[in-house]
C-alpha cells in the first residue's frame, strides 16, 4: 500500500549528507539580495538591492520593494555596483541585517523599556508608520540574535580582497556570528546543479560571467565577465522603442492614474498622475525597469533556429513567425515580431542588435560564445571535454525563451567534435536563485562543519584569514 | 437502453438472446463494485463489461501506527574533531533517546553508550563529535629538512622557496593539479610584499603576466622529482615493497615532454572542425575499401599471370606453317593435352588453344608435367635430361633480360642470389642434398666413397654446410665418383686384358697340345658360355663396325659422360659384376649396358621428377 512516511519518532540511523546547524545563507546581487536558511530550497527573503533614500533631514533608508513608492525628496540607490561588488559599506550591513534578522528571525519580545507601551504618546506618533528604518541603537541586540547562526555569504568570483575583508569584519564584529564562510557564486551554482566540475554560465542582471569549476573550486584564470545581462537587454529594448516607428514612450505604472483600452498603435487615452513634489529620476528609472522586465518576460525571445538571426533567410523567416502584443501601462499596445529576436541577438553576436550609446556597447570578445571560448582556453586541455559535458546555465536572463537551444547551437558550432551537455534547471526559482540554493546545500552538509571559519580563528588571524581559507 | 437495443440499432444478430437471462445473473455479482458509472453506460458494454479499476472503499490508513506520545527532540551541541580549530561548537537537532525519557537520571550512562553506538564518540567533556569528522582525508606531501634539500633536491630552475611554495599549494589543493596550476602565482620574495600591498583587483581576475610562467608539466615534474627523491631518502630503493617501488618508479620516470606532446595532440583533436572530423572518418572508410579492393585485384592479377604463364617458343614456328606441319602440331597438341589433363584440371585444360610450344612431344610433355603443379612458380620449369637442361639454361638466358633486370655476378654474390634448375617445395637442408648423393649409392659404393674420403682426411658429414662448402663438397664427391668409376673401368679393362692374354695363351696351347684346353674347360665350366661369347666378340672386334662399343667404354672415362655414368652406377655395377663373372661376354654386356644406359637415364629422370 502507500509508503509509510518518515516517522518523526525515528531518527535516521544511516549517515546521510545533511546535518543542519541553523546556518544562514546570504547571496547579494546587483538586482536582488537573497537570504534564507540553509537546507531550504528557496530563499525566504528576497529584496531588491535597490533601496530608497530620503534626502530630507533626518535621512532615512527604506528597504524592501513595498516601500519604494513615490515620495518627496526620495531617491533610489543601490548598495552594489554593476560588477556585483558591494560599494556602499554603510548601507550594505543595514540591508543585510534587515533581511537576516527582521525578515528571518522570529519576533522576539521587546523589553518593556522599548516596546512602546511605556513611551510618551508624543514620541509614539513619530514612528507610527510601518516603514521604519533600522535604528543604530539596536546593534547590541542584533549581535545577540545572530550569535546562534553560522553565516555563509556569496560573492562574485572577482570580488576584491578588500571587500572580502570588510564583509568578514561586518559578520564577525557587527553581528557576532559563531562562524562564517565566503563562497563564490559559480561554485555554488554548480553545486545547485549537483556538479562539482562544471562550466558555469551565469547570465544575471548586471553582468554575465563564465567560469570553470574544477572539483568544487573555481579556476581563477578561466573567469570571464561581460556587462551583457538584464540591464544591457533593457537598454536594447529602450533603443528599440526609441527607433521604432512610431516611437514608443515609456510611462511607468506609478504615473498612470487610469486608462481606457485602445486599439493597437492608436493614441493613448490615459490620465496621468501628478505629484505635488519632484519625483527623482532614479525612482523613475527604477519603475521603468519594472516595465522593461515585464516586456522581457512576455515578449523577448532568443533566436533558436539553426544559424544566427542574420544568416541569410533567417530574418525573413523570423518575420513570418507569430508576433506578440505588449500593452504598456498607459494602454499603448503594439505587435512585436522579428524585433523580439533581434533584441537578444547581441548576446551572441556583437554586430547584431540595436544601436546603443558608446559606453554600453559590447566588444567582440564580450559576447557569450567569446566568453566561453576564452574561459576554456584558460584551463588545461584535459579538463575541457569534461567541462563541455557539464555546462551549467543559471541566472534570470537565461529564462528568456529559446536561450538554452541557442546556447546549445552556438556550442555545437564552436566545438563540433565534443560532447556538449547543458544543464539548466527547469524551475525558474532554481535558475534565479542558483547561487543561493548551492549555498543552502553547502551550508547544510555535515562535512562542511570542518570548513567554517570560527570566531576563534578570526580573532587569532584577523580579517586576513578569509584570503587564506576561502580560496 | 440495453445492449440488445444497441444490437438492434447496429443490425447485429440476436443469436445470443437465449443466454441473456444467465448473463444478467452473472453480471449481477461484479456490478456493485463498478461505481461512478451510470447503469446505461454499463449496459453499452454488452458481453464485454467495461474494464474499470474497481473503487476500493476504504478510509485512509492511520498515519502513525503507534499511539505513543510524540518523540522529543533537543538542540544538542557538538563539535567536529576534524577542524583545525576544534573549539567551534555548533548545534543541531537530535532526538532525545526514549530510554532517557522513560527512565530517570541513572540512565545517563546508557545514553552515552547509545551515543557511541551511533558513531558519535563523546569527547572528554561529554560533548559528541560530529559523525562527519571521519570523512576528513588529507593528502601527505613530502617533507624535507634544509639539509636534505641541499643534499638531494637542489635544482637549477627551482629555488627552495619556490619548491616550498609548490608543496604548500599541493597540500592546500589536495594535489588537484589543474587547481595548483591555476592558482600558481609565485613571486620572488623581494617583490612579494609589494604585490600584497597593492592587492589590486586585476590580480584576482587576470594573473600577473609571468615572464617565466611554469606549465603544469613543470610543476608536476618538480613535485614528482621531490617526492621520488624523498621516498628514496626515507627508504632506500632496494628495501621498498612492491607497491612502493612501483610508485617510486612512476614518479621518477615522469616525462614532462611526453605529457606536453600528448596535450598538443589533445588540443589538435579539440580544435578539429566538424568537416575535418567527418573527413577523417570518410578517409578511414575509403582506405579500408581501397585495401579490400586491391587485395581482390591482386588475387585476380595473379590468377591471370598464372594463366598466361606458358613456355615461350624457342624455335621458329615456320615448320608448322605448312598444312602438314599443322597436322603434326595438332597431333602433338592432342597428345600433350591428353597427358596434361591428368595433372591440370580446370582452366588449365583449355590450353590447347594456347600457342603450342614447338618442341618434340616427349620433351614438351616432360616440361609441362613439371611446370603444371607449380603454377605460381614463374621460373621456367626444369627438364629431366641434361641436354634439355642446358637448353633451358639458354632459354632462360634469352628470357630473363626481358623479364627482370639482370644482376651481375658480383651483385648476385652480394645479394645471395642463386639460380636453381628446380626447387622443391618447402624448406630443405643443404645436408640433405649431400645425404641424397650418398643414399643413392649402393652400400658397397658408399663404403668405397667413405674410404676414399677417409684417405683424403675429409669427414663424411660436413660440419658447416654453407652453400659454398656444399657445392665444393658436391664437386669433391663428383670427383670421387669419377675416380671410382675410372678405377672400376680400369679394373675391368685390366681383367679383360688378362682374359684376352689367357685366351691367347690357350690358343697358343691349343695349337700346341689339345689336352690342356679340355682340362681348362673342366676347370672352369661356368666360364664356358662366357668364353664363347668372348670369342664371338673377339671375332667381332676384328670387324670395323664392332669397335663402337669399345669406343663407348672409353668415352665413359671422359668427363663428358660422367654424370650419366654416375646416374647409372647401379646398373653398371651389375654389368660389371656380370662382366667380372663372365668376362668373355663383353660384347653382350656392352649391348646390355647401352640399353641399361637408356633405362637408367629414364629412371633417373623419373626420380628427379619425383
Amino acid at each position: 500500500m502507500a509508503q509509510q512516511p518518515l516517522s518523526s519518532a525515528a531518527q535516521p540511523t544511516d549517515v546521510y549528507g545533511g546535518d543542519e546547524v541553523s546556518a544562514l545563507v546570504l547571496d547579494p546581487g546587483y538586482c536582488n539580495t537573497r537570504a534564507g536558511w540553509a537546507g531550504e530550497d528557496v530563499p525566504k527573503s528576497i529584496l531588491p538591492s535597490f533601496y530608497g533614500h530620503s534626502t530630507a533631514t533626518p535621512t532615512q533608508n527604506y528597504f524592501g520593494d513595498e516601500r519604494l513608492i513615490p515620495r518627496a525628496d526620495f531617491e533610489i540607490r543601490n548598495y552594489m555596483n554593476k560588477d556585483s561588488v558591494v560599494e556602499d559599506w554603510d548601507v550594505a550591513p543595514k540591508i543585510w541585517e534587515h533581511m537576516l534578522i527582521n525578515r528571518l528571525q522570529p519576533d522576539k519580545q521587546t523589553p518593556p523599556s522599548k516596546n512602546g507601551l511605556n513611551d510618551d504618546p508624543k514620541e509614539k506618533t513619530q514612528d507610527g508608520e510601518g516603514d521604519v528604518a533600522m535604528e543604530e541603537t539596536e546593534n547590541q541586540e542584533i549581535e545577540k540574535l545572530l550569535q546562534e547562526n553560522p553565516l555563509l555569504v556569496t560573492e562574485a568570483p572577482w570580488n576584491t580582497p578588500k571587500a572580502r575583508e570588510k564583509t568578514t569584519e561586518v559578520i564577525m564584529e557587527t553581528w557576532g556570528c559563531p562562524a562564517f564562510w565566503l563562497s563564490r557564486t559559480p561554485v555554488l551554482s554548480a553545486f545547485a546543479a549537483g556538479k562539482a566540475t562544471a562550466l558555469v554560465i551565469d547570465v544575471g542582471g548586471a553582468n554575465t560571467s563564465v567560469a570553470a569549476i574544477h572539483d568544487g573550486m573555481v579556476l581563477k584564470r578561466s573567469i570571464q565577465k561581460s556587462p551583457i545581462g538584464g540591464l544591457w537587454l533593457s537598454s536594447q529594448i529602450r533603443s528599440l522603442w526609441e527607433t521604432s516607428e512610431p516611437k514608443v514612450t515609456l510611462t511607468p505604472t506609478y504615473m498612470v492614474e487610469n486608462k481606457t483600452p485602445v486599439d493597437a498603435l492608436a493614441p493613448v487615452q490615459a490620465r496621468l498622475r501628478h505629484f505635488p513634489y519632484q519625483i527623482h529620476s532614479s525612482f523613475r528609472a527604477y519603475e521603468e525597469e519594472r516595465v522593461l522586465t515585464e516586456f522581457k518576460e512576455s515578449v523577448v525571445e532568443v533566436w533558436n533556429k539553426p544559424g544566427r538571426l542574420n544568416s541569410p533567410g533567417n530574418e525573413e523567416f523570423a518575420k513570418t513567425l507569430p508576433g506578440r502584443v505588449f500593452e504598456m501601462p498607459d494602454g499603448w499596445n503594439q505587435m512585436w515580431r522579428e524585433q523580439r529576436f533581434k533584441l537578444t541577438e547581441g548576446l551572441f553576436d556583437e554586430t547584431a542588435g540595436y544601436p546603443l550609446p558608446e559606453e554600453e556597447r559590447v566588444g567582440k570578445n564580450q559576447t557569450i560564445p567569446a566568453l566561453i571560448r576564452a574561459a576554456l582556453e584558460a584551463v588545461d586541455v584535459d579538463l575541457r571535454g569534461n567541462l563541455l559535458a557539464n555546462v551549467v546555465v543559471t541566472g534570470s536572463t537565461t529564462l528568456i525563451n529559446g536561450f538554452n537551444d541557442r546556447l546549445q547551437n552556438e556550442l555545437a558550432a564552436m566545438y563540433p567534435g565534443m560532447k556538449i551537455k547543458i544543464h539548466a534547471a527547469g524551475l525558474t526559482s532554481e535558475r534565479r536563485f542558483g547561487a543561493w540554493i548551492g549555498g543552502s546545500i553547502l551550508a547544510s552538509l555535515g562535512t562542511f562543519h570542518q570548513m567554517w571559519i570560527s570566531r576563534k580563528e578570526y580573532e587569532e588571524n584577523g580579517p586576513g584569514i578569509v584570503e587564506k581559507r576561502c580560496k | 437502453m440495453s445492449s440488445s437495443d444497441v444490437r438492434d440499432v447496429l443490425n447485429l444478430s440476436e443469436g445470443a438472446s437465449g443466454t441473456r437471462p444467465n448473463k444478467k445473473q452473472r453480471l449481477a455479482a461484479p456490478r456493485p463494485n463498478l461505481k461512478g458509472l451510470a447503469r446505461e453506460v454499463h449496459n453499452l458494454g454488452g458481453d464485454n463489461p467495461i474494464a474499470i479499476v474497481p473503487e476500493v472503499t476504504q478510509f485512509k490508513k492511520r498515519r502513525f501506527a503507534n499511539r505513543k506520545p510524540a518523540s522529543r527532540w533537543e538542540m544538542r551541541s557538538f563539535r567536529n574533531s576534524a577542524r583545525n580549530d576544534p573549539t567551534l561548537i555548533l548545534k543541531h537537532w537530535r532526538r532525545i533517546e526514549e530510554k532517557q525519557s522513560n527512565q530517570d537520571s541513572p540512565a545517563e550512562e546508557l545514553k552515552q553508550e547509545d551515543g557511541t553506538q551511533e558513531g558519535q564518540a563523546p569527547t572528554q567533556d561529554g560533548m559528541e563529535d560530529s559523525s562527519f569528522a571521519k570523512f576528513n582525508a588529507q593528502v601527505s606531501v613530502p617533507q624535507y629538512s634544509d639539509d636534505q634539500y641541499a643534499q638531494t633536491l637542489t635544482s637549477d630552475t627551482w629555488t627552495k622557496d619556490e619548491t616550498d611554495y609548490l608543496l604548500d599549494l599541493a597540500k592546500a589543493f589536495d594535489l588537484r593539479w589543474p587547481l595548483i596550476w591555476d592558482r600558481y602565482e609565485w613571486t620572488p620574495p623581494a617583490t612579494n610584499g609589494e604585490a600584497n600591498e597593492n592587492g589590486d583587483e586585476s590580480k584576482a581576475i587576470v594573473p600577473l603576466p609571468d615572464t617565466q610562467a611554469r606549465t603544469m608539466e613543470d610543476l608536476k615534474a618538480r613535485y614528482y622529482e621531490v617526492a621520488a627523491k624523498m621516498m628514496a631518502v626515507q627508504k632506500p630503493v632496494q628495501y621498498m615493497t612492491q607497491p612502493e617501488f612501483a610508485l617510486h618508479e612512476l614518479m621518477a620516470r615522469f616525462n614532462p615532454e611526453q605529457e606536453k606532446m600528448r596535450k598538443n595532440f589533445a588540443l589538435n583533436a579539440f580544435t578539429r572542425s566538424r568537416e575535418e572530423a567527418r573527413e577523417e572518418e570518410s578517409l578511414l572508410l575509403e582506405i579500408k575499401r581501397i585495401l579490400a579492393r586491391s587485395e581482390r585485384f591482386n588475387e585476380e592479377r595473379r590468377e591471370l599471370y598464372s594463366r598466361l604463364d606458358y613456355p615461350h617458343a624457342e624455335t621458329d614456328i615456320s615448320s608448322f606453317k605448312s598444312s602438314a606441319g599443322l597436322q603434326t602440331l595438332l597431333g602433338t597438341l592432342m597428345n600433350a593435352s591428353s597427358k596434361k589433363r591428368k595433372t591440370l584440371p580446370g582452366p588449365e585444360g583449355a590450353s590447347p588453344s594456347n600457342p603450342a610450344p614447338p618442341q618434340v612431344p616427349v620433351q614438351d610433355s616432360g616440361r609441362r608435367e613439371s611446370s603444371g603443379p607449380s603454377t605460381g612458380n614463374r621460373e621456367p620449369p626444369a627438364t629431366g635430361t641434361p641436354t634439355t637442361a642446358s637448353k633451358k639454361g639458354q632459354s632462360q638466358a634469352q628470357q630473363s633480360p626481358a623479364e627482370r633486370p639482370k644482376l651481375t655476378e658480383k651483385e648476385e654474390a652480394i645479394y645471395g642470389v642463386t639460380h636453381h634448375d628446380r626447387l622443391g617445395s618447402g624448406p630443405t637442408f643443404r645436408t640433405e642434398k649431400i645425404n641424397k648423393l650418398f643414399s643413392h649409392k649402393s652400400n658397397q659404393q658408399q663404403l668405397r666413397i667413405n674410404n676414399t674420403l677417409n684417405e683424403l682426411d675429409v669427414p663424411s658429414k660436413l660440419a658447416m654446410p654453407t652453400s659454398a662448402t656444399t657445392s665444393q663438397y658436391e664437386q669433391l664427391l663428383g670427383a670421387v665418383n669419377s675416380l671410382l668409376e675410372a678405377r672400376k673401368v680400369s679394373d675391368k679393362l685390366d681383367g679383360e686384358i688378362k682374359i684376352e692374354l689367357a685366351k691367347k695363351a690357350e690358343r697358343e696351347k691349343a695349337n700346341a697340345p689339345p689336352d690342356s684346353e679340355k682340362s681348362k674347360a673342366q676347370e672352369d665350366p661356368s666360364k664356358e658360355s662366357a668364353e664363347g661369347a668372348a670369342a664371338t666378340t673377339a671375332e667381332a672386334a676384328s670387324k670395323p663396325g664392332s669397335t663402337e662399343p669399345d669406343d663407348d667404354e672409353e668415352e665413359g672415362d671422359t668427363p663428358q659422360n660422367t654424370t650419366a655414368a654416375g646416374a647409372q652406377t647401379e646398373e653398371e655395377e651389375i654389368g660389371v659384376e656380370g662382366k667380372a663373372v663372365r668376362p668373355g661376354s663383353s660384347g653382350a654386356s656392352h649391348k646390355r649396358s647401352a640399353s641399361v644406359l637408356s633405362t637408367a637415364s629414364d629412371k633417373s629422370s623419373k626420380r628427379q621428377k619425383k
